[in-house]
């Protein structure tokens, strides 16, 4: 090997003495690994917290339209009916189905006589995440359209 | 000048490919998952936001609807073609949501006769739309969006406001 082609493989760090080349040394391998694992690690922690908050976002809409389903229904129900009424969602939740375990739920607070404050819940992924959706129902003596 | 080419060991290689194995392993696995995740999902709405979008026009027209004509033009009050009349802040307008088109839904709309700009949305599940009677005897749409797989996409009761 002539005395150019040596300076070359030196400058490239790749210079050997048995046979004109050297390697790189440990130290060197370890940090490059350590770089490539921190590189790859962040990808896929990003990548895989982009697909939870995708999923969660699914999530919420599926049970949002379940929430505006059950709440017409609540909307309309006669004001002096509506401590009579079991505490239990009446429309159709197969919308609800990817969500599978979930638990829903209906409360009525009375912070006045003339005043009922309904809370419709839904629950899933072991009760860690929840929508509700709140209605206010006044007795206006009136139809009950609203 | 004697030279001597060395390869790698067999612990090497060994290593190495273990290494490799764990990082497939890891990436396989975490694919699986999110295709297992996917399949359970109807239609994505964040990559198809026409699907949310033809849902809010649509309840913001039942909630104007002051009532569900049986034909208008050359349409007639189906599950694929809804006809609503509404009232706007100036004027009435009859609105035909028209669902025949797979992936398509389009919202015709006249003021008097007069036809106004069509609205599209493209990309949608096959949306269906039933007349439901409320509890209190008021009729409104129930809206249903199936996507190709079967799966319910949309769910939706929508009753008109009161105007009057």
């Amino acid at each position: 090997m002539g005395e150019g082609a040596k300076r070359s493989f030196k400058a490239a760090r790749v210079y050997n003495h048995s046979m004109g080349r050297r390697g790189f040394s440990l130290v060197e391998v370890l940090v490059a690994l350590l770089i490539l694992a921190i590189v790859i690690t962040t990808t896929i922690a990003m990548f895989a917290e982009r697909q939870k908050r995708l999923r969660q976002a699914q999530e919420t809409v599926l049970a949002y339209q379940a929430l505006a389903n059950e709440a017409e229904l609540w909307r309309r129900v006669d004001f002096n009916g509506l401590d009579a009424q079991p505490l239990t969602f009446r429309s159709d939740t197969a919308i609800l189905a990817p969500l599978t375990p979930y638990v829903t739920t209906v409360k009525i607070d009375t912070p006045r006589s003339d005043v009922r404050n309904i809370t419709l819940t839904i629950r899933w992924d072991i009760a860690r995440h929840s929508a509700s959706l709140a209605l206010a129902r006044a007795d206006t003596g009136g139809t009950n359209l609203w | 000048m004697v030279t001597r080419d060395r390869g790698y060991s067999m612990i090497e290689i060994a290593v190495t490919l273990a290494l490799f194995g764990i990082f497939l392993f890891i990436i396989v696995t975490l694919t699986s998952e999110m295709r297992r995740n996917e399949k359970k999902w109807p239609v994505n709405f964040m990559s198809h936001p026409d699907v949310s979008a033809a849902l809010s026009r649509l309840r913001r027209d039942v909630y104007d609807t002051k009532y569900f004509p049986a034909a208008w033009q050359n349409y007639s009050q189906t599950d694929q073609t809804p006809i609503i009349y509404m009232v706007s802040q100036s004027t009435a307008e009859t609105v035909v949501w028209d669902f025949r088109t797979p992936g398509q839904v389009t919202r015709h709309a006249w003021i008097a006769n007069l036809p106004q700009a069509d609205w599209t949305a493209q990309g949608t599940p096959t949306f269906s739309a039933q007349q439901y009677e409320a509890p209190n005897g008021q009729t409104g749409l129930h809206v249903v969006a199936l996507d190709d797989r079967g799966k319910l996409a949309i769910d939706q009761i929508l009753i008109p406001r009161p105007h009057d």
